[in-house]
């Protein structure tokens, strides 16, 4: 009997477990009133229990970091963003942006990452398989593989079949026009970041900044800048440098063509120069600096021009004024000598076509040494010019100025100014008399007007066109005289400092001419480093051979491209301020005798 | 009754459930055309870009240039081949100039054909 009432005891409890869960269950569908408290607490609890697993998948999912959003953030700080165009003032393309696909990879996402190096350097042999490896082995959400492959490298990667390789587009800056107006244009890195020139310039007004956080710049929405430069003019300037600077084996070669009256930069143009495509190209070698803006010269005796400018108006000298250069000029153990030596009384036009060191000097000295710095101040020459251009430079300025300073940088030695700084001078000497800091942006002339600063009178100003004048038809200007263009011009020949001591054999060579020179639109300037003279020349390496000749090349090839057809006839009263004082007479009286 | 009822009410369900559903189906391929068009104007765009960037760079001066002096028998423009166009002549009246001579000569009668005048004549067109 012990076995059944073992078994009995056995059964008890579990019959007893049976009819408690019956009776919840009972509970649970019964409708009675009385059992209705448990099957609330029931009730609460499932209902509870559920929004907690909603409360902790929320949290879950916002502790957790969401790989494709990740994806995105980093792909976007990574794409080379969107470029406005660059365009001259024509509308000629000078920058643009092009699509191309750029291969990622998400290391995370490789499953043998030694394999997909393999198989990607089979594919990409420029890719350094050992820098690709590394990259892959780093915790980083997203690295680059490749910018900027092929359509053919693309499909080949494409049929790799990788997981957590991938394409992105990117935005590839592209120069059409190579090395043209390189200096200018300026160039971007791998990100699409500008980096020199007018692409610096860009970003630095912060409107096109392509990585502004979060906030990925539509293409379509940008539009394009337009710049100051003629991309025709360009190509004549630079195409007249590169012959000229083979031609003389210069060094070195930088021109530009300035707008006087708006101060724009129609051409600019520095030798050697690089290609933007090949960013690489500019910082291999230090001498493919923009020569225009960067480089500091001594200019020689296109000086004078501002130093007769300065002795005209401050009174001192009027056109009929006789300065007497029969001797050298000693100051101190100094000796000032003329490189065309003339021994008689100049006047002042004659001090200019003769290029005359000890007349430049002596007017300068009729001024003084401190007006002469105030002048000089005035007209830019002694601070740093700035332009839209990132790139500039500081005027190398005497530390101690006392006359012998004012004698020598009267007539372009011992003031080392960037080219286009001086330029900027001429133009306000020829414009009517207003400075105004050259721009690569387009400005019409009242806008000009409205930066500008007046530095010498109408008058001096009107002095100063009949001086180049002078000097095109009866002066060291004459290569540059192009018939049916009433031009004015400047030489400059500076001596190279070679061990502390002026060199005569090596040269900076620049010239200037306005065109035309009753009412100038435009300033040229060439300058040569060390040109060689040649023997048709009677190996004469002085300005006018070299830097002279390609200006007048220039004025003919630019001038007719920029609407001037030559004239038939010159203006009868080109100069009528000096014509109702009685001064300068015709400028072009040498010539037609 | 009631059973007609609510047959039409099912098949009305019916109805409006399909007809929500294709335009529903419409929408969403509309959506989709409008996102591939958008796409495809993008990539138009870019080809035009391309295209773009592409003819900067074959007219560009340089290359121009290099092309016209191989390819071209010409000299570069000489500042006296620029004319003005209010400095060109007047167009001349009309002159037969052969005839002139011929008739001057006293030939005009021999080698005048039926249609030509002496002035300004031209050969007949056959």
């Amino acid at each position: 009997m012990a076995a059944p009432s073992l078994e009995a005891a056995e059964v008890g409890p579990a019959k007893r477990r049976w009819a408690r869960a019956r009776a919840a269950l009972g509970a649970l569908f019964s409708s009675r009133l009385d059992k209705s408290g448990g099957r609330i607490r029931l009730i609460a609890f499932v209902m509870f229990a559920a929004y907690a697993a909603v409360a902790g998948k929320l949290v879950d999912l916002g502790l957790a970091h969401d790989p494709p959003q990740m994806l995105k953030l980093d792909a976007d700080q990574a794409v080379s963003g969107a470029r406005p165009d660059l365009l001259d003032r024509n509308g000629a393309i000078l920058a643009t942006d092009v699509k191309t696909m750029s291969v990622f990879a998400e290391p995370r996402r490789i499953i043998d990452k030694d394999e997909a190096v393999e198989l990607i350097t089979a594919v990409l042999p420029d890719v350094d398989a050992k820098e690709l490896r590394e990259r892959l082995g780093s915790k980083k959400g997203f690295v680059w593989v490749k910018r900027q492959v092929t359509p053919k490298e693309q499909q080949e990667i494409f049929h790799l079949g990788l997981p957590g390789v991938g394409f992105l587009p990117e935005n590839k800056r592209v120069y059409p026009n190579g090395p043209l107006a390189a200096h200018v244009i300026g160039f971007v890195d791998k990100d699409n970041v500008g980096i020199a020139g007018m692409e610096k310039y860009l970003d630095q007004q912060s409107l096109t900044d392509p990585h502004v956080a979060g906030f990925v710049v539509d293409p379509a929405a940008l539009k394009p800048v337009r710049l100051s430069l003629d991309l025709d003019a360009t190509h004549a300037l630079r195409d007249e440098l590169v012959a000229g600077m083979a031609r003389f084996k210069a060094k070195a070669a930088a021109g530009a063509i300035l707008e006087v009256n708006t101060g724009e930069v129609i051409a600019l143009e520095s030798l050697p120069d690089f290609d933007p495509n090949d960013p690489a190209d500019f910082n291999k070698d230090p001498t493919r600096i923009n020569r225009m803006n960067v480089g500091v010269y001594e200019m020689g005796s296109t000086f004078k021009a501002l130093s007769i400018a300065m002795a005209l108006d401050a009174g001192k000298v009027t056109l009929n004024s006789r300065i007497d250069a029969r001797e050298s000029l000693r100051y101190g153990h100094f000796t000032i000598h003329d490189f065309h030596a003339t021994h008689r009384v100049l006047t002042v036009p004659e001090v200019f076509t003769h290029s005359s060191n000890i007349g430049t000097a002596r007017m300068a000295l009729m001024v003084g040494v401190e007006a002469h710095q105030a002048f000089l101040k005035k007209m830019g020459e002694l601070d740093r010019m700035r332009t839209e251009l990132p790139e500039s430079a500081e005027p190398l300025v005497p530390k101690r100025w006392g006359e012998l300073n004012t004698m020598t940088i009267a007539f372009g030695q011992g003031l080392n100014v960037a080219p286009l700084q001086a330029m900027m001078a001429v133009a306000a000497l020829v414009n009517g008399g207003e400075l105004m800091t050259p721009t690569f942006l387009p400005r019409d002339e009242a806008a000009a007007l409205a930066v500008s600063h007046r530095v010498v009178s109408a008058q001096t100003s009107e002095s100063m066109r009949y001086l180049m004048r002078s000097n095109a038809t009866h002066g060291s200007a004459g290569l540059a005289n192009v018939p049916g263009y009433y031009v004015g011009g400047k030489t400059g020949t500076a001596d190279k400092i070679v061990n502390g001591h002026y060199s005569q054999d090596k040269v900076l060579t620049t010239f200037m001419a306005i065109a035309p020179a009753d009412k100038p639109k435009y300033l040229y300037m060439a300058m040569y480093d060390e040109p060689q003279g040649l023997p048709e020349d009677g190996g004469y390496h002085t300005a006018a051979w070299n830097a002279g000749r390609t200006v007048g090349r220039l004025i003919e090839r630019v001038e007719p491209l920029e609407g001037a057809p030559p004239a038939d006839h010159f203006p009868d009263q080109p100069f009528p301020l000096l014509a109702r004082l009685g001064l300068g007479g015709d400028a072009d009286r040498m010539g037609k005798e | 009754m009631w059973r007609i009822l609510h047959v039409c009410a099912i098949v009305a369900l019916i109805a409006s459930a399909a007809y929500v559903y294709s335009v529903k189906y419409q929408t969403i391929y509309a959506d989709e055309q409008l996102v591939k068009t958008r796409h495809q104007i993008d990539k138009e765009r870019d080809a035009i870009n391309l295209l773009r960037a592409e003819y900067a760079h074959l007219v560009r001066p340089d290359r121009l240039q290099e092309l016209a002096d191989k390819q071209l028998d010409m000299q570069p423009l000489a500042l006296a081949q620029i004319v003005k166009a209010d400095d060109l002549p007047d167009r001349q009246p009309k002159v037969d100039s052969i005839g002139r001579k011929l008739e001057s000569l006293g030939l005009i009668a021999e080698s005048a054909s039926p249609s030509a005048g002496v002035v300004g004549g031209t050969p007949p067109v056959r």
